[in-house]
């Protein structure tokens, strides 16, 4: 029974940076721009959370530090697909390959090439207190860290925004039918940047939430794929921050299925079918859903009459 | 008469190929109605999304109550009371119609039941009857564009501008629009619209300011001019009547049978209801209707792009039902679609490749899979040439022809695939009226060459001057099938709003 | 009309080639950060690169599967699709090639071996990538998400299959045992590795242009890509085109994963070449999915990892510059295409002034 508590708290833990960022894909994709550039953005917010951290020995700054630098680079690639009118996917490939490379490099250059892994401490649980100490819900949902209690709190905030304000009738528009925004006088280029740069945000969080929070320590393979888990749950939780937070959950199920497998009597099946188990579940989970509510346009340029 | 409300000096508008707007000069008075008329091409909607702020001008000045401002956005125009009717709606489907009209008027939470009952009221006060809570994609087209209307209202609107407003409508339609249009400007407000339509014009506008070539060609009031010399002014010469020549179809066979065609989808719906007709070889039969009672549908039916669940097709008395669209090009049917960029040609391949768009199965350029693009080449020069295409050589694209220029092509192209049967569905939508003749003269040439011809089209003039027969379609059914001697304009009206025959011939009181 | 063509392949020329010696000089402004001078490296790079013909050789080496990675990408983006799995597919081909070659070179001749790992090789890639279409085309699911987790899927069983099935006799490294010279790709330059690999990928890159440019299959995969509504009103039939030019992508990374397996590596160990999908799609897009340009791309990146590599010997860079070098080149290609179009917006428009002032 342990056993099982501690998965489910473990579950909840990885789902974090999941929902995170799909929630931050969801407010882009609202607006139709997809954050093809996730991979990348995630890797630079581990990176540059790890980094800060390490050298000034705050957590704060380190996640405040990814979180703009994850708006940095979601501004690199919006600037490029809205302004320079670039291909989405083709942009966001570029720029997760040029953050591989940038992340990679300057670690080097700056900590050089330690005999043993560097680390940082990494974030402490919160333990609510008197809700901690209810039997079994008590050690899975208030014994968790402050990023995960901000990120149940951000979600409905999120939902709120874009279902009840005109700023998310704006965005939702904008995804819909931008020629309809753009008539009514807005300016949809730049509603659809600050999108990316909230979801940068969130990304940049989300990517420091491996290196700062889980492992406490950064190497060039922290994420692998994790970004592309994120846009896949936005898609998978039809575009609402609510299904965005449930399917990271789910996720977060099958991350900690992996890390718990000997405690709950899995000892005999190979680690690394714990390991695709995620990846082979967006693509099953993608094939059987039907989409509906996807944006009508997104993905497709805009282009600002003139 | 006062100071003109609207008053654009000098406006030029350049965009990368073409002059859009040369030296336009034009004012509008409180209380007037204008007609901004001339050719689809003339830059009307141009000078007017330059005043809506939508397009920038490259020079030139405009005044708003004899003030010059600076019209950057559409929220500086509407700021000064100028709103834009878009020729394509510029709606979100997925949104409901309280959601459309306060877009971007808005700021902080939303209280949506406050906000629909201000719609409802606005609605009731100018005699629409608009569903505020209703989503825009379950709306009727007549219905959409009343909600264009209201986000103007709305955003109270002293200068309205609409950009082809009776694209979409039947007769009768039109006559209520109209009817607002000069309630609204007895109101002291000013409307602009936008039309290539003369007889809207004569019947509408109090002034009527025409363009040709994106300049200002005349500017006369309506009492002043007859329907002649406004043709003169739209396009520089005298209007060209094209004579239909007299035939016998009716003793010529029936090559096209369509025979109790439904199409009915799984939720029940039927997108074409219980067709019974045929095509004689050398027959141009029309079809009249409001775009979206299955005109689409019947097209793609019969040329095997969708799929028909009851009844058959035959054509020369071989049944082509359930054949799959490579069959029908086989089968010599051509098929010139409504929307030629979506569904005619690929705007970033040449004109050689667009000319080879149908026959990749036929074998008829290609040996084995292996294409002789010279031969392809060739053949592209034959239709310029035949058609007339202004184009500098065939290894251009196709996207960066005039309009016209491209639709000649397309034209060119199916009228040679189709050896037996050519489908037109608007073939001169969007057109200026030099192509418009030369599309309306191919299509009587492929009658006479004893092909059957199916002509689908919107504009009844089109359809009383080409046509052998004329069937009205309604719903996915034809309400009949008619000469067109035994029609006018009212009855083809009506028939189009889904009037039965007989309440159509008893009264013609216009009751819907 | 000539005159036209070849001042088109010029633009580009000075377009990309301006791009690309600007993005360079770029990311050799990063080398002060390690202590080097950016002008003694750049000297050094160039020096030793094209000094002797083992490092020409290694060129052709490294650009052999890169060549056939950018293919198999820019294949399916003529159809408007995106394989980002051909890194999977790759892995495949490398699985199919290490255990066909391994069990069979001791019972088969080696031409025949060889022969079967490189046709299994591009069945394995072929198969992923049909699979990877067959999910579009049957369940409308996303191909761009499926074929991105696809490469992790196959990833992890390659692992595991290196673990188990194929790993070495001595079962101390996760990797298999060393493929018997026997069926090894021939080298065919003296002083260098090279294999006839090279020789394969330019021959594929020759054999698409010429698909996509002269025949019926490539005209209508394009048409597909382009319009894909004109192409149902075609009587052609979208569904079939992606799942041919899935087939044909995946079968090219998994060619690529042959010739690193059989031409270079000569045995499978795990890590091999992690980026060289992405690499391929790099490539695709700087040399705009055209199969010739794709040829010199991937030829100037392989110049550039050779280059990086001795870089990374020769001083105190990271071997990771040569990533930020192809990121940094990436993007300035990518904006070339803007202003190159902007600019060319604006001859128009002089030219149009002018032919209008003369009339």
């Amino acid at each position: 029974m342990d056993g099982v508590i501690n998965l489910l708290s473990r579950a909840l833990f990885m789902s974090t940076p999941l929902a995170l960022g799909a929630t931050g894909e969801v407010i882009a994709e609202r607006t139709g721009m997809m954050v093809c550039a996730v991979e990348g953005i995630f890797l630079a917010g581990a990176w540059a959370g790890f980094t800060v951290t390490y050298i000034t020995g705050s957590l704060l700054l380190g996640f405040l530090i990814a979180l703009v630098t994850g708006a940095a680079v979601a501004a690199l690639y919006g600037f490029a697909c809205i302004y320079l009118d670039q291909h989405q996917i083709v942009m966001g490939t570029a720029v997760a390959i040029f953050m591989t490379g940038f992340c990679t490099f300057f670690y080097r250059v700056i900590f050089g090439t330690p005999t043993s892994p560097l680390k940082v401490e990494t974030l402490d649980s919160i333990n609510i207190p008197l809700l901690c100490d209810i039997p079994i819900i008590g050690k899975i949902l208030f014994s968790q860290n402050i990023i995960t209690y901000l990120t149940f709190i951000i979600v409905p905030i999120v939902s709120y925004v874009i279902f009840k304000t005109s700023t998310g009738l704006t965005m939702r528009s904008c995804g819909e039918n931008p020629d309809a925004v753009e008539v009514a006088g807005l300016d949809v280029r730049k509603i659809r940047f600050l999108a990316l740069l909230v979801a940068g945000c969130f990304d940049g969080v989300a990517g420091a939430f491996y290196s700062l929070a889980n492992v406490g320590m950064y190497t060039s393979e922290i994420i692998s794929g994790r970004g592309w888990i994120a846009f896949g749950i936005c898609f998978l939780g039809n575009w609402h921050p609510k299904g965005a937070l449930v399917f990271g959950i789910v996720f977060g199920i099958f991350d900690a299925i992996g890390t718990y497998a000997k405690a709950i009597g899995l000892a005999g099946i190979p680690s690394e079918l714990f390991s695709l188990l995620p990846y082979l579940l967006v693509i099953i989970l993608t094939a059987t859903r039907k989409e509906f509510n996807i944006p009508a346009k997104l993905g497709a340029k805009f282009v600002k009459q003139d | 008469m006062g100071k003109p409300v609207v008053e654009m000096r000098h406006i030029y508008k350049r965009f990368a190929k073409t002059l859009a707007n040369d030296d336009v000069s034009l004012t509008v008075n409180p209380g007037e109605v204008v007609a901004l008329l001339g050719e689809n091409g003339a830059g009307k909607s141009t000078i007017m999304k330059i005043l809506y702020g939508l397009y920038h001008k490259t020079s030139g000045e405009i005044l708003i109550d004899g003030k010059e401002r600076d019209i950057q956005t559409p929220r500086d125009a509407m700021d000064l009371g100028i709103c834009m009717v878009q020729q394509h709606f510029t709606l979100i489907p997925a949104q409901t119609v309280t959601e459309n009209i306060i877009l971007g008027t808005y700021k902080g939470r939303i209280d949506y039941d406050k906000e629909q009952h201000e719609v409802e009221e606005l609605s009731k006060k100018y005699g629409f009857e608009v569903p505020a809570g209703a989503y825009v994609k379950d709306l009727p087209v007549g219905i959409q564009q009343k909600v264009e209307i209201l986000k103007a209202l709305h955003r109270h609107a002293r200068i309205l501008i609409m950009d082809e407003p009776t694209a979409v409508l039947i007769p009768q339609e039109i006559d209520v629009l109209m009817h607002f249009i000069r309630d609204f400007a007895a109101e002291g407000n000013s409307v602009i619209f936008i039309t290539h339509k003369m007889k809207e014009v004569m019947d509408a506008a109090d002034r009527i300011i025409i363009m040709r070539n994106g300049a200002v060609s005349g500017c006369v009031n309506k009492k002043d001019v007859t329907a002649t010399q406004l043709a003169r002014l739209m396009i520089g010469h005298d209007l060209e009547v094209l004579k239909k020549p007299e035939s016998n179809f009716e003793s010529q066979k029936k090559r096209v049978e369509v025979d109790h065609v439904s199409i009915e989808l799984k939720d029940g719906r039927k997108l074409l209801n219980d067709l019974n007709f045929s095509i004689h070889a050398g027959e141009i039969l029309g079809i009249a209707g409001v775009s979206g009672n299955g005109q689409e549908e019947l097209c793609k039916a019969l040329y095997g792009a969708l799929h028909i669940t009851q009844g058959s097709v035959k054509l020369d008395g071989e049944d082509i039902t359930h054949k799959s669209v490579k069959e029908h090009i086989a089968l010599g049917i051509g098929y010139c679609p409504a929307d030629r960029y979506r569904y005619g040609m690929v705007s970033d391949m040449s004109l050689t490749q667009n000319m080879m768009l149908k026959s990749s199965y036929l074998g008829r350029w290609d040996k084995h899979g292996f294409i002789n693009w010279s031969d392809v080449s060739n053949y592209t020069e034959d239709v310029i040439k035949k058609y007339n295409v202004k184009a500098p050589d065939t290894s251009v694209t196709i996207g960066s022809l005039s309009g016209g220029n491209q639709q000649k092509l397309v034209v060119g192209r199916e009228v040679d695939m189709g050896t037996n049967v050519v489908i037109f569905n608007q073939p001169t939508r969007g057109l200026d009226l030099g192509a418009i003749t030369n599309v309306q003269k191919v299509v009587l040439q492929e009658r006479a060459a004893g092909k059957s011809v199916l002509l689908i089209s919107t504009e009844l003039s089109e359809l009383f001057d080409l046509s052998d027969r004329i069937a009205v379609m309604y719903q996915g059914s034809f309400v009949g099938i008619f000469k067109p001697e035994d029609l006018n304009v009212e009855k083809i009206g009506l028939l189009m709003a889904g009037v039965s025959l007989n309440e159509a011939e008893g009264g013609s009181d216009g009751k819907e | 009309m000539e005159k036209s063509k070849d001042s088109e392949l010029l633009q580009t020329f000075l377009w990309t080639g301006g791009a690309l010696i600007l993005g360079l000089i770029v990311s050799f402004a990063f080398l002060p950060a390690v202590g080097e001078d950016p002008f003694a490296a750049l000297q050094l790079m160039v020096g030793m690169t094209f000094s002797d013909s083992f490092n020409m050789g290694k060129i052709l080496v490294k650009a052999a599967p890169l060549i056939l990675c950018s293919l198999a990408f820019a294949s399916t983006f003529k159809a408007n699709l995106f394989n980002i799995g051909a890194q999977g597919q790759f892995y495949m081909g490398c699985i199919c090639a290490t255990a066909i070659s391994l069990g069979c070179q001791d019972v088969l001749p080696p031409f025949l071996t060889i022969l079967l790992a490189a046709l299994g090789a591009m069945a394995g890639g072929a198969a992923i990538g049909y699979i990877i279409a067959l999910l579009k085309t049957k369940f409308n699911a996303n191909e761009f998400l499926v074929s991105m987790m696809s490469t992790y899927v196959v990833l992890y069983i390659m692992k595991l299959l290196l673990r188990t099935s194929l790993q070495e006799s001595k079962h101390e490294y996760v990797q298999s045992d060393m493929l018997s010279n026997a069926v090894w790709l021939p080298k065919f330059l003296p002083g260098t590795t090279a294999s006839i690999g090279i020789l394969i990928s330019v021959a594929a890159a020759i054999a698409i242009y010429f698909i996509l440019k002269k025949t019926t299959l490539g005209y209508r995969i394009q048409v597909t890509g382009l319009n894909m509504d004109a192409a149902r009103l075609s009587g052609i039939d979208p569904k079939k085109q992606f799942l041919i030019a899935f087939a044909i992508s995946g079968c090219l990374a998994g060619l690529a994963g042959f010739i690193e397996v059989n031409g270079m590596q000569h045995m499978l160990l795990d890590g091999l070449d992690s980026d060289i999908g992405s690499y391929g799609i790099g490539i695709a897009i700087m040399a705009n999915s055209n199969p010739i340009g794709v040829i010199f791309c991937s030829l100037l990146f392989g110049a550039l990892q050779v280059g990086g590599t001795i870089l990374s010997h020769e001083t105190t860079a990271p071997a990771s510059i040569i990533d930020l070098m192809l990121g940094i080149v990436m993007l300035f290609v990518l904006f070339s295409f803007f202003f190159r179009n902007r600019h060319e917006i604006k001859k128009t428009i002089k030219k149009q002034i002018a032919l209008e002032g003369k009339k």
